[in-house]
Formats: structure tokens, C-alpha cells, sequence
């Protein structure tokens, strides 16, 4: 007895063995057909009794296992069917003969046997013989079952013979000695009279009549038979056979228990000394359904309609408890014998299926832990394999995964141990994916992805490492490629350094071979490897769609936009709509990329390696658009920080684009990573919206391209910047050259300006450019390059840093922008006495420190092409940073007055800050040289201004409600207008460079109101009004001392203008002829400006003779004679109102006279500033009569 | 050199099976005990169902030798949330009586205890504190 059948279980105590075995040459797959349909025949009721037989079916059965048939009586061969071919009646004896042959083999056991002849027909067919059966062929056999219950009741006619036999003949008789191969020796020369002799034969034979009655279908006799055995055996310690009844004693309970057998679907394998798991479900059990019966509840409700026999069963078997002790018991007397291995090794294989069962696995690991104990004679290496695997198969089956995939394990090893001169690969292999569930291991990588890897690395790198080298043994290095990707993927947080290196070394050799695919393998047996993408080979943190760079960003024109919202839906804006878009919206990103333009995806990845990572063929899988990706090749240093990599691609037709993922080479392993399935990823949404193309706009300058860059504030992006130096004043022509370097026509362009905000104040246009040239060259086809000029002119005002204005009091009128504290303060512009005064700044005229800076953004909008048609256009910014330095600048205004009334001399004192020699000129009739920081002065007479004639529509006075700002606008214009009067040029020979020299910021109040044309114009017939500055003086004046006590005042701007006439015509300069004698009308007019009522007043007429020395003569009482009252009265003017007064002057004599007209003071005129109530001489020559 | 062959191994495993602290004596084959400990779950996780049917209050956490090997016994101890504490010692040393081994597994709750006391620790990670190493070093030495 030495194979043991690890298949075994306690139901198998009642069945008949019989063997089926074919003779001759016998086709596998029609034997196995026969057998099969034989096998099905495993139960009979055998005919008028209750009891049932049960048949076991063995193909192949080892003799010497036949030989323990006495000690356990369905180990023994009782019946034997043979299977043969036989075609010809030739060939029919030597068959017969064969058959014979076989049956001598199992001959001291059989009952009975059977032939079944196949093929064979003719007259031997025709005789009848009752142990022979002939059939045409394997399909036409439809009584085999028949034949094979004949020959089973044939089989229990000699078990029952057998049966009554050995039960009766204990009366006297000498009972022979029943005994195992092994003990045959010991008994040689034993006292045969002895009483414990005689009880041992007894005691065998009772356990043997046991067995023959649990094989016969008599539990309950069993049952009796077996305790009584026990009770023999046990008073003459005999063990061996002890344990056997004991043994049979359980099985007999176990059968009547659990009627829905212990073997269950476990024992649909087996391993017959094959290596190779033999033929399957060739075993039939009776009622084989895995139906689990609680072992109480059957122990007083039997199946069994028989009652009578109820009480003694309840005596006789045992329960479920006892049942295992029994087990252990006999396990116990069979372990003390080393020959009886095999029938202890399947006690406990017997015991635990029945532990399985009872649901009592702690116990039945015990028992497992006993057999894997038991030493048996040195196995082969197959026999290992099959007691390896069943021992995984009884772990299972107690719920001890672990432990059943530790065993499997080991039997995979065994399978391909190095004693094994044809090592079994493949078995191997198979095995090895057995035992996946029991480490809790998948062979997913999705399963991985959640979080960090939690379990038994150790253990499970280990049997991947076993997977890889049994797959590459196998010859399938795709198999391989994928088991070690998967290893290097999930376990990588567990390899060392070491590890690492190696397994990446061992992946780029397998794949060398057989590169790493996406592809999902198929095992034969139909497990499905899922590819591996390496998702950790880099590891990507965050995913990034870039926009485009700015000067190519596509934007939408307005006016498009608001259309196609308004398709949308009727709302300007609704909260409704948004929400119900929330998922979609929050993943799409709120820029655009443009069909066939290069767009970027910016990737953070970093290498978890302890080695140079080199990644190849890097590239986007998207979905939505047709995209062309450029893949990318990278190399990581080795435990890299997070690095930015970027993946390109070109979008080649519109719509909406989704980046779902990229796909890398590493290592020859091709990975498609979806973004999806990457945990800890960072990202801002995927989908993007590809426009149509668009024409792309290079821009180059005649300038040198600026270090500087500008940032405006607006968060433009400036694409080109260049730089300029520039004299204050100087005028630069920019050229700038558009070039389409896109694949579209550049259809449209439109070019706006933007200066940054500068405190500087400027004067005049900085830039202006003429587009009608450029856009005459348009549609610009690709490739094609049109030019465009800008004008670039600078004026600032430098003056008012330099602290050069100093109090000019010597030189008559002065007037300064230094906020002197004078008692004219009030009338300083508001805007020079903001500016802070830094004299530290001012020290050094001639710095060069003091250039300025000036920045302004050239905005190109250019569309064409597809994407003009669908409203989306590019804006390029051209950066433009102008250095403005100092040239010539005026320190110091002052006006002279001229010998015309109508003509002043404007006084200019000209600084040049520059290193260089300049000329100033003025209206190119002076030429002024100045050397490097010299100042001069220079005196251009001018005419006086008129600044009435510009025209003030009353829209813009409402435009500008401020008045500060009307006023600041309209000392603008007069600056303007006196500048190009003017006409001040400077010319920087040696640098040939010239430029015009701006007096509008000097330009103060006092000054304008000098260079203006006298503000009472005694020529009403002229002008209807003119404007009173407030604050203007002049010395001499014999106001000046009102005017001063009306001092530190400020007061609005007035607009009363008395006119005076003589004779009806108004007063100028030139002198009013009359001749002596004749009454003079002298008229006053007043027009009142102001926005309030004035007057009445009362006008005095002092009518004095200037000797022009210097000396008045005031006393002229003999001279000139007033006609009427010397007083005139003006009635109370309203605002805009005219009031006019007449008197009537005589002159006496010939002469130069001057009237003077006064205002008398009284209390109507307190409230006014005298500077109103000033009204210039008047002038009349009295020429003698007419002859 | 006598006690270099008396070995031990102490491991902590967490709720989900999968070890939190492995520590061997020797180290030179430490996969040989992750085996030991992972099959001896098996044990463990039937022990655990079987006591799950006794009062909670009155279970013990001490498992007990959960199975023998040939050269080593494998002890098992579990929390009453579910931690289990392994350890495998040398079948040889017959100085550790039950009465020690379930102090020692005392000692080892205790420790572990502390650990999850570090608010910095996140529970179901593998336990790098040094003072629970050190603990189960001078457990080992003692042991050996």
C-alpha cells in the first residue's frame, strides 16, 4: 500500500470498487466514452430490499493497493470491466485471452467481471455469454447501462453470499486471521490456540463483517458489527485494526449524518499518478449536490423509513463530535505504524473533508497540519505535486486561503524542482496563477490604483518574480513582459534600489524581444491579463492645457459674441442655465486653441527612479478632434524633483478637444495612461474648444528690440518690444514690417495705441500712423510682408524740475512757475502748485539722469482666413519704450511789452541740458547757438493772441462740467497755438538731429494773459466781449494798490467787459481824433459775463496830459470842460446784460489828452475784485478847428 | 554564538491583513517568515469568527499559538479592533512559557497604543516610530 488516493472520503467506506479497464488498443476518447456512461451507473436499489449499493469506478488501480482489501474492504477490487476492439473474428481469442490476463492481475478479489467487445460482429457475437457483451461500435451500445446493473447485482449477490457467509460461520468454527500485507510475517509460529489470538481473529472478522455490511447497505448492522469490533480489538490492543473499525465506525456514522456526502465538487479532480490533472468528473457519488446539512439536525429524523431500527441506531452511531474523536483515535493507532502511512495519510484526509463540513476548520487544519506530517516511503516528484496540490485543495475547502495558496505554491515549485529532468513550465505556471487570490493579489493594475498599495509585498513580489521566470521558462516573453510590468508598476514603492535596477535591467531584455503591448492577453484557460500602463513610469502630479501665447490667443469680436449668446437663449444672463451646466463647464477650459497651430499640454512629472528614466515617444491621447501629436522623447535624472515637461500636438480640424491622457515607451513597455485612472493627479479640466485657423503676424521693427520689457497692468502680453532714445522734441519714424508666417490670408487689421500711464504730462501726439497704406496692400497672402509708419514724437515738459526759476523781479513782468509767495497766489495754476518741489533734483541742470521714460503698447488686431469667417481675430502688442532726455527747455518766461499794443516781446530763457552744441532757432529767423548746459536768453517778438477766435461749442462746456479741467483744456489749446506760432526749433549738429523745443508747459497764467490781446478792446465793434482775467495786472497801473488789498483771494473767473466809445467809435491804441470845440461823445459800455448782477456803478472821467517824462498834469481845468455831469452812472447789469453809459467831453485846446476813467468807490462795487473795474486810457487828440 | 540561532519575529498586522511593522531576527531570511505570518492568518481570521460569537467584554485578546511549525510556534494576539499581533518564535526556547508570550504581547499592545497616540501617525500606515522599534528590540534581545 503506498499510493495513497487523496480523493478519499467516508462515504467510500460503502461502495464497491470496480475497476474498468480496456484491453488491446483502445482509442482514449472511446474509452473514456464507455466509461463514462459506465460511471453514470453508481447507485442501485437493489431489488426487493431498501438497501442501496454504491459503486466506485477506478480506470486504473494499483494491484498491491488490492492487497489491503481484507483490512478495509473497499479498497478491494470486486469487479472488472474490460473494454476492448476487436474487429475480425480472428482476433477474438487472443482478446478473450487478454482479457484473462487482466483478470488474473485483480483475480483473488473479484467477484465478477465483464468484457465488452466492440466492433466485433458475426457468429462469436451471436453466442450468448453472460460475461462477455458485443456491440457494433461505441455509438451503437444502448445497453451497456443494463449490462452493467446485471453486473452489479451480480456483484451484491456474491457480496450478500459473502456477506451471510462471514457473519454466521463465528458460531465455532475456526475464524481465520485477517491481516494487512505487512503483518503476514509476524504472525509466522504464533500460538493459534491462544484466547487473545482467537479474540483478534474475532475482532478483525466482526470489523470485516462491518465492512461488508456498510457495502451491502446495512448501516445499522454495520454499526453493531464495528462496535463490537472495537470492544475485541481494543481488550487485545490490537491497533492497527482498531483504528480500522474505529475508522469504519465513523464512516458508518458520517454516511448516516451527512447523506449529501463529505466529498463534495472538491473531489471532481484527481490525480491518478499522472502529473497532469486527470480526467475530470469521471467519479459519481451519490447525491454528489453540495447539500450541507446541519449535523444535528438529522441525528433523531434518519432517512431511513425502517423505525424499528431507530432506537438502536441512536445507540449505535455516533455524533458528530464523537465522530472526529474516533477519527483522531484511529489516526493515533494508525500513526503507530510506519506501513500504514497511506491509511493514515487518507484517515485525515477523510476526517477533514468531514470537518469541512461540520464547519470546524480549526480542527480539521490540525488534522491537515498531521497529514502534511506524515512521512511516507520517498515520493516522486509527481506524487509530491499531486500531495502539494491536495493539500492546497483541503486548505481551500476549510476556508484557508492563505494556506491553500502557500501549498499550491509549493507545488508549483515542485513541478519545476531541478531534480525534474523535464521541468513542467506550464503546469507550473498554472498553478502559480492559483495561488493569485490567496496573496490577495490581482493581476489588474486598476485594482492598484486606489491609494497606496497595501498588503503583503514581500510575498507578492516574490510570486510575481515566480510568474515572470515561469512564464519566460514557458517560452512567452509577452507573458513575461507583462507580468514583470505589472510588478514594476504596482510594487514599486517596495522594490530597493537594488531591485529596481534589476527588474528594469531584466524588462528592456524581455522587451528587447517582444515589446510590451496595450493589448490585453488571453490565457488558455481564459484568464485575461489586463495591459499595464506605466503610470508611475513617470509619475505625472499635475496636467496642464497651456493657452495659447498671447499674441496668439484667437479672441472673439463683440459684436459676434453677443449674437451667438442671443441664439442661446433669450436672457442676457441667466443663473439657471450656468448651474445646469456646472459638471461640463467646470471641466472645460475657458480659452481656445486654434486649428493647426502648435498647442501645448504641460505635464509635472517626476521620476521615482533611482536611475536616468528615459521616456520615449511621450505624446497626447485625445478624443473629439483630429490631432496630430508630436510625440516626445524625454530623459529624467535619476529621484528627479517634479519636472515640466511639455507634450505638443496640432489640432487639425475644430471642434472640442478632450485630452484624456498621453501614452510613453519606457523600458520597450508602450503604456496608454488615462488620466482617469491616475490617482493624486492634479489637473484643470481637459476639453478645450479648437477654432478655426487663424493667420499668425510677425512683427519686426527698424528699432533695437528692448531688454525692458513692459507689463501693463491690463495683463496684455507683449510679444516684441523695442526701444528708442529720443531728444525732447524730436520726431521718429518707426517702420514696422508685418510678416504673415501663418498658412491663412491676413485679411483684416486694425492698429490702436496705448500709452501707459505716465505722470509725465505730454504734449501733443506720441504716436499717430497712417493705416490706408498698409491696409492697401491687404489681403496679405502667406509668406507676404507689408510695412507700416509710425510717427513717434515726444514733448515733455522738463522745466518744472529744474529749480533754475528764480525770482526775476529786475526785469519788469516775470512771471514763474515757482510758486512764489506772492500775493498773487491765488492765481497760480492749481496744477503747478500740486507738484511737489524737489530742489535736490533741480541742482544739477545738465543731468542726464533726468531723461524720461516713456512706454506705450501697439495693438495689432489681424484676422483671416476660417477663423475671421467664424468672428475670432489675434492681437499682437508691440512694445514700445521711448527714453526721452532732455534737449532745450526754457528756465524762465517772461514777456516785454512792445512798442505795438498789439505785439509783445516774448522772452525765453534757453537752457540746453544736452552734451552737445545747439542751435535754437526760432520761425527760422534767429539762429541761437548754445554750448553744452549754457543758458541764453532769447527774445522773439510776437504778435498777441487772440484766443477768443477758438471756438467753444456749449456741448463742450457741458462735457466738461469740471471746471479745471475745461480751463487745463483750454490753456492746452492756447499753448498749442502759441507753440506753432512760435515755431522754436533746436538742431543738434554733430548729431544731426533736430527737434522743436516746446514753451506749452512754461506757459503760465500771467504770461498767456500778457500774450493776449488786451482784454478791453476799445473797439466794441470788434469784439462784443472779451474776457477779464482775474489776476492780471500790469505795473503802473494806478489800480495796483485796490488790487493789492484785495489780495490772497481767490475769485472766480469774470467776465465783465466795459467797452468805452468816443464819439461811437471805439477806443484802440491809436488815438481818438476830435477836433477843439466840439462836444465829444464818450460812451461806456458794459457787458456783463459774470454770472452775477454788477452795479450800479459810478464812472469818474479824469481827463490828464502825459508829458512823457514821466510827468501828468492833471490840473486841466482850462483845457477840457465835461458837457453835462464828469460822472456817469451804469445801472445794475444782470448777468449777460449790456449797460451802457453817455457823456460828453469838450476840448478846449489842441493837444495830446488822456482820460482816465475811475470807478468811484462806493458800496455797490466792495464786493468785486478791482481788477474788474479796470478800464485802459483813452486817448484823444484834440486838433484845432477847421480852418 | 548561541542565541544568533534562536530567532524571533514580531508583526503587527491591521485591520485589512496586510502588515503595518515586520521585524525579524534574523534578517537575512525574512521572507520565510512573511509566509509563516501571512498562512498563519488563516488561523487568526478563524479564530477571530469563532470568538466572535463569545461576549464581547469577555473576550480574550491572547489567540494563543495559533500553529506549530518545525522549528518555530507562531503566537497570535488580536485588539478588540481587529489588530493583529503575530510573533513566531523558535520552537527551542522552552523559556517562554505562555505566561510570557501573552506579556509580551501586552507589552507590544501597549507600544502600538502609543503610536496610535501620535496624532502624526495616519492609521493603516506602516509604523516607523522609534520607540515602538525600540520596544520590540529589547523584546527580540529579551527573547533571545
Amino acid at each position: 500500500m503506498s499510493v495513497p488516493d487523496y480523493m478519499q472520503c467516508a462515504e467510500d467506506h460503502q461502495t464497491l470498487l470496480v475497476v474498468v479497464q480496456p484491453v488491446g488498443i483502445v482509442s482514449e476518447e472511446n474509452f473514456f466514452k464507455i466509461y463514462k456512461r459506465i460511471s453514470s451507473v453508481s447507485q442501485i436499489s437493489v431489488r426487493d430490499s431498501q438497501r442501496v449499493l454504491y459503486i466506485r469506478y477506478r480506470h486504473h488501480y494499483p494491484p498491491e493497493n488490492n492487497e489491503w482489501g481484507d483490512f478495509q474492504t473497499h479498497r478491494k477490487v470486486v469487479g472488472l470491466i474490460t473494454i476492448t476492439d476487436c474487429f475480425s473474428a480472428k482476433d477474438w481469442p487472443q482478446t478473450f485471452e487478454k482479457f484473462h490476463v487482466q483478470k488474473e492481475i485483480y483475480g483473488s478479489t473479484l467477484y465478477d467481471s465483464r468484457l465488452f467487445v466492440f466492433g466485433l460482429q458475426g457468429e462469436i457475437a451471436e453466442q450468448p455469454r453472460t460475461d462477455v457483451a458485443f456491440y457494433p461500435g461505441y455509438e451503437d451500445c444502448g445497453t451497456v447501462e443494463k449490462r452493467i446493473e446485471d453486473f452489479i447485482e451480480s456483484l451484491f449477490i456474491v457480496l450478500e453470499s459473502k456477506r451471510l457467509d462471514r457473519a454466521t460461520d463465528k458460531s465455532g468454527d475456526k475464524i481465520p486471521l485477517l491481516c494487512v500485507p505487512f503483518e503476514k510475517k509476524d504472525f509466522v509460529g504464533l500460538d493459534t490456540d491462544s484466547r487473545h489470538y482467537k479474540k483478534r481473529c474475532q475482532g478483525r472478522m466482526r470489523k470485516h463483517v462491518g465492512d461488508l455490511c456498510l457495502q451491502a447497505g446495512m448501516l445499522q448492522d454495520s454499526l453493531v458489527h464495528y462496535h463490537m469490533s472495537v470492544e475485541l480489538l481494543r481488550s487485545v490492543n490490537d491497533f492497527l485494526w482498531l483504528g480500522a473499525a474505529l475508522e469504519g465506525l465513523c464512516s458508518a456514522s458520517v454516511i448516516y449524518h451527512y447523506p449529501g456526502g463529505t466529498g463534495g465538487k472538491t473531489g471532481a479532480r484527481r490525480f491518478q499518478g499522472s502529473s497532469l490533472p486527470a480526467e475530470a468528473a469521471n467519479r459519481h457519488r451519490p447525491g454528489a449536490q453540495e447539500v450541507l446539512i446541519d449535523p444535528g439536525a438529522l441525528t433523531t429524523n434518519g432517512i431511513n423509513p425502517d423505525t424499528s431500527t431507530e432506537i438502536g441506531r441512536a445507540k449505535n452511531c455516533l455524533s458528530p463530535e464523537d465522530i472526529i474523536d474516533k477519527y483522531k483515535e484511529a489516526i493515533s493507532y494508525y500513526s503507530k505504524y510506519k506501513n500504514a502511512g497511506v491509511i493514515e495519510l487518507e484517515a485525515c484526509v477523510k476526517a477533514v473533508r468531514v470537518l469541512a463540513i461540520q464547519k470546524r476548520s480549526m480542527e480539521a487544519s490540525e488534522f491537515l497540519q498531521n497529514a502534511v506530517y506524515i512521512n511516507l516511503r520517498q515520493l516522486s516528484e509527481e506524487e509530491k505535486i499531486q500531495r502539494y496540490s491536495i493539500l492546497s485543495e483541503l486548505y481551500e475547502l476549510i476556508g484557508f486561503h492563505r494556506k491553500s495558496a502557500f501549498f499550491k505554491r509549493v507545488a508549483a515549485m515542485q513541478c519545476v524542482a531541478p531534480s525534474i529532468s523535464e521541468p513542467g513550465w506550464r503546469a507550473c505556471y498554472k498553478l502559480l496563477l492559483e495561488t493569485l487570490p490567496g496573496y490577495s493579489l490581482s493581476l489588474d493594475p486598476q485594482d492598484f490604483n486606489k491609494g497606496t498599495h497595501r498588503g503583503w509585498a514581500a510575498v507578492q513580489m516574490r510570486l510575481l518574480h515566480e510568474l515572470v521566470y515561469a512564464s519566460r521558462r514557458m517560452g512567452n516573453p509577452a507573458l513575461s513582459v507583462r507580468h514583470l510590468s505589472f510588478l514594476l508598476q504596482t510594487m514599486l514603492d517596495f522594490l530597493s534600489d537594488q531591485e529596481k535596477k534589476d527588474v528594469t535591467q531584466s524588462l528592456e531584455n524581455y522587451t528587447s524581444k517582444c515589446p510590451g503591448t496595450m493589448e490585453l492577453i488571453t490565457l488558455p484557460d481564459g484568464l485575461t491579463l489586463p495591459p499595464v500602463p506605466f503610470t508611475k513610469l513617470p509619475i505625472v502630479r499635475r496636467v496642464k492645457l497651456l493657452n495659447l501665447p498671447a499674441s496668439l490667443r484667437p479672441q472673439k469680436m463683440k459684436s459676434l459674441l453677443g449674437q451667438s449668446m442671443s441664439t442661446k437663449s433669450p436672457f442676457i444672463y441667466s443663473p439657471i442655465i450656468a448651474h445646469s451646466r456646472g459638471e461640463e463647464r467646470s471641466r472645460k477650459i475657458d480659452f481656445q486653441w486654434v486649428q493647426g497651430d502648435v498647442c501645448e499640454v504641460q505635464l509635472m512629472v517626476y521620476n521615482p527612479m533611482p536611475f536616468e528614466l528615459r521616456v520615449e515617444n511621450m505624446g497626447l491621447l485625445t478624443s473629439g478632434v483630429e490631432f496630430e501629436s508630436l510625440p516626445a522623447a524625454l530623459s529624467l535624472p535619476a529621484e528627479s524633483g517634479l519636472y515640466p515637461v511639455t507634450l505638443v500636438g496640432v489640432p487639425q480640424t475644430t471642434g472640442t478637444i478632450a485630452v484624456n491622457g498621453y501614452h510613453t515607451t519606457v523600458f520597450g513597455v508602450f503604456s496608454d495612461c488615462l488620466l482617469d485612472n491616475l490617482p493624486g493627479i492634479k489637473t484643470s479640466g481637459s476639453t478645450v474648444e479648437v477654432v478655426p485657423a487663424l493667420p499668425r503676424l510677425q512683427i519686426s521693427t527698424s528699432l533695437p528690440r528692448s531688454a525692458h520689457s513692459l507689463q501693463p497692468s491690463s495683463g496684455d502680453e507683449i510679444s516684441t518690444n523695442v526701444s528708442v532714445q529720443l531728444y525732447n522734441g524730436e520726431t521718429q519714424h518707426l517702420v514696422v514690417k508685418l510678416e504673415n508666417i501663418g498658412m491663412e490670408p491676413l485679411e483684416k487689421l486694425e492698429v490702436t495705441s496705448k500709452i501707459l500711464t505716465t505722470k509725465e504730462k505730454l504734449y501733443g501726439d506720441f504716436l499717430s500712423w497712417k493705416l490706408e497704406e498698409t491696409l492697401a496692400q491687404f489681403p496679405l497672402q502667406p509668406g507676404k510682408v507689408a510695412t507700416f509708419t509710425v510717427s513717434i514724437k515726444v514733448k515733455l515738459d522738463f522745466s518744472c524740475q529744474e529749480n533754475l526759476l528764480q525770482d526775476l523781479s529786475d526785469d519788469g513782468i516775470s512771471v514763474s512757475g515757482f510758486p512764489l509767495c506772492s500775493p498773487f497766489r491765488q492765481v497760480v495754476r492749481p496744477r503747478v502748485e500740486s507738484k511737489p518741489v524737489n530742489p535736490a533734483e533741480g541742482s544739477r541742470p545738465g543731468d542726464r539722469g533726468h531723461a524720461k521714460t516713456l512706454e506705450a503698447i501697439l495693438n495689432f488686431k489681424y484676422s483671416g482666413g476660417p477663423g475671421h469667417v467664424e468672428g475670432y481675430y489675434r492681437n499682437l502688442s508691440l512694445g514700445l519704450r521711448v527714453e526721452v532726455e532732455p534737449s532745450v527747455f526754457f528756465t524762465r518766461v517772461s514777456t516785454l511789452p512792445a512798442t505795438s499794443t498789439r505785439q509783445c516781446h516774448l522772452l525765453l530763457d534757453v537752457f540746453n541740458s544736452t552734451e552737445h552744441e545747439l542751435t535754437v532757432s526760432a520761425r527760422s529767423d534767429e539762429e541761437l547757438i548754445l554750448h553744452a548746459g549754457e543758458c541764453q536768453r532769447m527774445a522773439i517778438q510776437v504778435d498777441k493772441f487772440n484766443f477768443e477766435s477758438f471756438p467753444e461749442s456749449p456741448g463742450e462746456k457741458g462735457q466738461f462740467a469740471n471746471s479745471k479741467e475745461l480751463e487745463e483744456e483750454r490753456q492746452e489749446a492756447r499753448g498749442l497755438e502759441i507753440n506753432s506760432k512760435l515755431d522754436i526749433h533746436w538742431t543738434i549738429p554733430s548729431l544731426k538731429r533736430t527737434g522743436e523745443a516746446s514753451v506749452e508747459g512754461l506757459l503760465s497764467q500771467l504770461v498767456l494773459e500778457h500774450l493776449q490781446l488786451a482784454p478791453l478792446l476799445w473797439g466794441g465793434a470788434q469784439t462784443a466781449r472779451c474776457r477779464l482775467f482775474s489776476g492780471v495786472y500790469s505795473r503802473g497801473d494806478v489800480d495796483a494798490a485796490g488790487a493789492e488789498q484785495a489780495g490772497g483771494r481767490v475769485v472766480p473767473r469774470t467776465e465783465v467787459s466795459p467797452d468805452v466809445l468816443v464819439d461811437g467809435q471805439p477806443c484802440d491804441r491809436e488815438a481818438a481824433a476830435c477836433r477843439v470845440g466840439d462836444p465829444v461823445r464818450l460812451e461806456v459800455r458794459l457787458t456783463n459775463r459774470s454770472p452775477r448782477s454788477v452795479g450800479p456803478f459810478a464812472l469818474g472821467v479824469v481827463p490828464f496830459q502825459d508829458h512823457q517824462n514821466g510827468v501828468h498834469t492833471y490840473d486841466l481845468r482850462h483845457a477840457v470842460s465835461f458837457v453835462g455831469s464828469g460822472t456817469f452812472y451804469l445801472d445794475k447789469v444782470r448777468p449777460s446784460g449790456q449797460s451802457a453809459c453817455l457823456g460828453a467831453l469838450l476840448f478846449l485846446c489842441t493837444g495830446d489828452f488822456f482820460l482816465r476813467i475811475r470807478f468811484h468807490e462806493d458800496s455797490s462795487s466792495k464786493g468785486l475784485p478791482p481788477s474788474w473795474f479796470r478800464l485802459p486810457s483813452v486817448h484823444v487828440r484834440a486838433l484845432g478847428a477847421q480852418a | 554564538m548561541e542565541w544568533f540561532l534562536v530567532t524571533s519575529a514580531a508583526v503587527i498586522l491591521f485591520l485589512q491583513n496586510y502588515p503595518l511593522y515586520i521585524r525579524s531576527v534574523p534578517t537575512e531570511n525574512e521572507l520565510k517568515f512573511h509566509y509563516m505570518v501571512h498562512t498563519s492568518l488563516d488561523v487568526v481570521d478563524e479564530k477571530i469568527s469563532a470568538m466572535g460569537k463569545a461576549l464581547v467584554d469577555q473576550r480574550e485578546l491572547y489567540l494563543g499559538l495559533l500553529y506549530p511549525t518545525e522549528d518555530y510556534k507562531v503566537y497570535g494576539y488580536v485588539t478588540n479592533s481587529k489588530v493583529k499581533f503575530v510573533m513566531v518564535v523558535d520552537s527551542s526556547n522552552t523559556a517562554l512559557r505562555d505566561n510570557e508570550i501573552r506579556s509580551m504581547f501586552r507589552k507590544l499592545h501597549n507600544s502600538y497604543t502609543d503610536v496610535m497616540c501620535n496624532p502624526f501617525y495616519n492609521p493603516g500606515d506602516r509604523i516607523q516610530s522609534r520607540a515602538f522599534d525600540g520596544m520590540v528590540t529589547s523584546m527580540m534581545i529579551q527573547v533571545c
